[in-house]
């Protein structure tokens, strides 16, 4: 198989069968944004906004590069963005904006 | 047990990183929209906590003490585990896979971390990582020897993949010499590992003396 079939073949989350290195069995206790962030996935799927089917595409579709360096929520996360946008239950533009308020409101409580 | 890396719960300069900024945005705007309510997260999030691998050890211990109910679990994993006042709110199946003396049960989800979240909690860490979704289908012996599990060469290792509605339980084997132990001592023995069938029971308990 040629590097691009293998590319076409191999979507980035098919890797059943690929040799991989050691397990690394250190486990980490979930930041709370994290587990705000399983939370609000759950929330999604109750409501029909978003499902398990979509969530694992949404993580898909960010590429093998962006897969490569994110940490599993913080790909979650990004892939929610992506869906919301596609289904224009949200726009970037006020994703962007309401970003912004979030992080001054934590740099004025810092102040504060 | 696998070691744990406590990693602190607080950012450590206290200054959310782009990501955390990203979902609390996201959840606000939803909440804004009317979309959600901020009660359902502070909800789901004690749903998320109240699930551990202590309900499947109930399940396992109640299945080797009660034929009836195991026979039930084994035809339907979800309604044998509402039995128990398990709820399954994430609208998956469950399929419980039986360990015997011939058989030796693996779940995976090569795809991403589908995992029986109602009855075990969140996955750890190397189940949703590359090395354990890509190689336990290929050298499924390989990955068990990794956890200190080694399988008699006649026993057949069957592994599961998991898919977004379709979850899998391993059901292990119960020791020997416990036929006079309470249900609440022998869910004592089970742990996750054992029911993701990473380990048995036999080389668990090795493991811990």
């Amino acid at each position: 198989m040629t590097p691009s079939e293998e590319l076409l073949k191999h979507l980035p989350n098919d890797i059943g069968g690929l040799s991989a290195g050691p397990i690394d069995c250190t486990d980490h206790e979930l930041q709370p944004w994290e587990k705000r962030c399983h939370a609000l996935a759950d929330v999604l799927d109750y409501h029909k906004i978003l499902n398990t089917e979509e969530k694992r595409r949404g993580v898909e579709a960010l590429g093998a590069e962006i897969i490569g360096k994110l940490t599993y929520y913080e790909r979650w996360i990004a892939a929610f963005a992506n869906i919301l946008f596609q289904k224009q239950v949200l726009t970037p533009e006020e994703l962007a904006i309401k970003m912004d308020e979030v992080a001054a409101r934590h740099a004025r409580e810092a102040e504060a | 047990m696998h070691p744990h890396d406590h990693t602190p719960i607080t950012v450590p300069d206290g200054a959310p990183g782009y990501y955390e900024i990203m979902e609390t945005a996201m959840r606000e705007l939803l909440a804004e929209k009317g979309l959600i309510q901020p009660a359902e997260i502070r909800r789901q999030i004690e749903v998320l906590d109240s699930r551990t691998p202590q309900l499947g050890a109930k399940v396992v211990a109640r299945a080797w003490i009660d034929p009836d109910f195991r026979a039930r679990l084994l035809a339907h994993g979800r309604t044998a585990c509402e039995e128990l006042g398990i709820t399954f709110y994430d609208d998956t199946q469950l399929i419980v896979l039986e360990n015997t003396a011939t058989v030796h049960n693996l779940i995976v989800c090569t795809l991403c971390s589908c995992y029986p979240r109602p009855v075990l909690g969140l996955p750890p860490d190397w189940y949703k990582q590359k090395p354990y979704r890509a190689r336990a289908v290929k050298e499924p012996r390989a990955v068990l020897a990794e956890f200190g599990t080694v399988i008699p060469e006649d026993v057949e290792i069957r592994v599961s993949d998991s898919t977004a509605i379709v979850r899998y339980l391993v059901l292990p084997r119960r020791p020997d010499g416990t036929e006079n132990w309470s249900e609440e001592e022998l869910a004592s023995l089970v742990t996750r590992d054992t029911m993701i069938g990473v380990s048995t029971i036999e080389t668990q308990n090795r493991r811990v003396q």
